[in-house]
């Protein structure tokens, strides 16, 4: 998939591809610019203005889904969910949570007002919302964040969704909350055999919550596989750079290590490799020729890299 | 073609050059302000900046008051750097606030060097504790070039004149390790890193004695953080500042502090030295952050300690829980905590870390 954006028709997102299994979750990582919003976005169906995809397809269950325009709308509604990172903002000030949650229902599947607003009480009780009865009149200004996120999610759930798509679900949240959402969302993937793309900066928790991971830098995938095969092993020195510069917890034999430079902007991504510049296990062909995707093979069916050497990556 | 920009931040690790020629640049009688070589980090420093039972309210209309920070007392040493975590609306930033003279607290005080700063600071007061901001988007102006902004505060604060000006300049650019080209530029050409770098670089330029950093890295891409952090790392072991740095990220501060305090609605309920607050935390809530915060190379199974987690969230600070305010979240607690509130006392007996507990003396 590639997606084109402005006058100048940069290239933002490029030959993308993503799959995740009925119950299954994938994680999304990458700084900013690295395309990863763009192409959540693109999934379902909601691309700013100026931005088109230029060739690409979305699959789900073997049918194809347009882009754009109603036909777009129409076969993405209730079955993709999008989940977005500011709880406030992607909530209506002026109608209480329940009645925004009882609009999916009523409007997405037909349902009878009252069999809605019954509904809505049952999905906040189900997204752990403490007295749902109560909280269902309660404007989203009266609940704190936590509980917003949590009427987001039921409001993606209400449609019952096959696939949900969480962008930086949990980036707004303090600690102790952020872990209750990740638990929230696992937990319902588990019970509903929902799939979950979740899109983050942060590699410590997408490491909770996906079995998949896909790396991501300036538009493209860099790297793919099981989630804890890629952090313990990364195959693309772009991910092997991402971990030692994160500040974690427990790593305190070494300090972090940022990866020398800055991000490239879209207008000026490196020739090649585009992450060649910064890369300590860069060759001279590396400037020269893009390396491609491709499969690691042998053992490690599942995992992919775009980097000529992974070999070496691997070896640290 | 192989960009261009790229790199800059990497200026970084090296350290920059000229290790020497950084700090003293100066008027001479601020000699006090400024340690020229780094200071010695064995020797019990004194206390620096002083803040004892600070008190902050704000009006939450109906006549109600929004208690942000309640009898809060920090020290700071030279050379130090002290963590302040907590999650939002903890008081964090307000305290801060009341640090860098931005905010004037309801009681309390803040002395530097023992000597109680007023309601009103002087010049020299305010330049003595700088503050650097999280989001280096909207704390920089936008039609100042980095000159400008530098240039004006060494002749507004009298550190420099003439041609000391620039070469002052260039010596604050190879400080937070920028090139000197950079001085030229305006903020809308740098990355957020950068930015952050001259932030940090005008916080310096009058020669502060305490740098109190609120989130400073927050906002910043992951591969560029620890590059920030590396910088605050090294300025305190060359300038020999004190440093106060406020996060919500529990292992930025176990990277770059000395000691921590942890917040929770508006009090401190723990603080210590760094590894005791760690591997060995008094406090239920201290524990909580602990299990809480996501990592990267935990036990097996990924939702781990699911059982210990916290339940609920932090309550509003208009309608703080009697007696310990943590004690509806708290797995520990017994009657007794939601009747008394628990005093910051020192744990164990003797220790000089300090929690607020009712038991403080169990361990785990």
């Amino acid at each position: 998939m590639s997606v084109g954006r402005g006058e100048r028709r940069l290239l933002a997102v490029r030959d993308v591809s993503l799959k995740v299994a009925a119950g299954g979750s994938l994680g999304v990582v990458g700084e900013s610019g690295s395309g990863k919003s763009l192409t959540l976005r693109a999934l379902m169906g909601l691309l700013p203005p100026g931005v088109r995809v230029d060739h690409g397809t979305v699959e789900l269950a073997g049918e194809q889904l347009p882009f754009t325009g109603d036909a777009a709308r129409r076969l993405r509604r209730g079955r993709l969910a999008m989940v977005f990172q500011d709880p406030l903002s992607s909530l209506d000030p002026v109608y209480t949570v329940g009645a925004q949650v009882a609009e999916v229902p009523r409007r997405v599947l037909g349902a009878s007002a009252s069999a809605s607003r019954i509904r809505a009480v049952e999905l906040l009780r189900m997204v752990g919302m403490p007295d749902p009865e109560q909280r269902a009149h309660a404007f989203p200004h009266q609940l704190s964040g936590g509980m917003r996120q949590r009427v987001l999610i039921a409001m993606a759930l209400a449609s019952e969704p096959k696939v949900l798509l969480c962008d930086e679900p949990t980036t707004a949240l303090d600690v102790t909350v952020q872990a209750q959402v990740l638990e929230l969302l696992d937990d319902l993937r588990r019970r509903l055999g929902v799939a979950v793309v979740f899109v983050s900066h942060d590699l410590a928790v997408v490491r909770q919550v996906a079995d998949d991971l896909a790396v991501m830098y300036t538009g493209r995938v860099i790297e793919t596989g099981p989630t804890k095969e890629v952090l313990e092993r990364p195959a693309h020195p772009y991910t092997l750079g991402l971990l030692e510069a994160v500040v974690d917890l427990d790593d305190m034999g070494q300090p972090p290590r940022a990866i020398p430079g800055a991000l490239p902007d879209l207008a000026h991504v490196p020739s090649g490799c585009p992450f060649h510049p910064r890369c300590r296990f860069a060759t001279d062909d590396c400037a020269l020729s893009d390396p491609g995707f491709r499969y690691l093979g042998d053992g490690d069916a599942d995992r992919g890299t775009a980097c000529k050497y992974p070999e070496r990556v691997m070896a640290g | 073609m192989p960009a261009g920009p790229p790199e800059r931040d990497s200026a970084m690790p090296a350290g920059p050059p000229e290790r020497d020629s950084a700090m003293p640049a100066g008027p001479p009688e601020r000699d006090s302000a400024m340690p020229a070589g780094p200071p010695e980090r064995d020797r019990p420093a004194l206390p620096l900046l002083v803040a004892e039972n600070l008190c902050v309210s704000f009006p939450a209309g109906k006549g109600q008051r929004l208690i942000a920070v309640e009898d809060v007392s920090l020290s700071v040493s030279e050379g130090e750097t002290l963590g302040v975590v907590g999650e939002s609306g903890c008081g964090k930033s307000t305290v801060a606030r009341c640090l860098a003279g931005l905010l004037r607290p309801g009681s309390g005080t803040v002395s530097l060097r023992g000597e109680v700063l007023g309601a009103r600071r002087t010049t020299e007061q305010h330049r003595a504790v700088q503050l650097v901001f999280q989001d280096p988007y909207s704390s920089l102006n936008p039609r100042l070039s980095v000159r400008s902004v530098l240039a004006e505060l060494l002749v507004f604060h009298g550190l420099a004149q003439g041609e000391a000006v620039e070469r002052r300049c260039l010596e604050l650019m190879a400080l937070v390790g920028l090139p000197a080209d950079a001085l030229d530029g305006y903020p809308s050409s740098f990355s957020g890193g950068q930015r952050q770098r001259i932030a940090i670089a005008r916080a310096l330029a009058v020669e502060p004695q305490v740098v109190v950093a609120d989130e400073p890295i927050s906002s910043l891409d992951v591969s560029v953080q620890a590059a920030i952090l590396a910088l605050f790392a090294d300025l305190r072991e060359r300038l020999g500042i004190g440093m106060v740095l406020i996060s919500h990220n529990l292992a930025v501060v176990r990277n770059i502090c000395d000691r921590a305090a942890v917040m929770y609605l508006g009090r401190i309920v723990e603080v210590g030295e760094r590894e005791e607050i760690f591997t060995d935390p008094r406090h239920p809530y201290t524990r909580a952050l602990l299990t809480a915060a996501p990592r990267l190379r935990p036990g097996p199974d990924r939702v781990a300690g699911v059982a210990a987690r916290l339940r609920g969230e932090p309550p509003s600070p208009t309608a703080r829980p009697t007696g310990c305010a943590f004690h509806p979240r708290c797995p520990r607690a017994e009657p007794v905590c939601a009747t008394q509130r628990p005093e910051l006392l020192p744990a164990p007996a003797g220790s000089s870390r300090m929690a607020a507990c009712h038991f403080r003396d169990e361990t785990q």
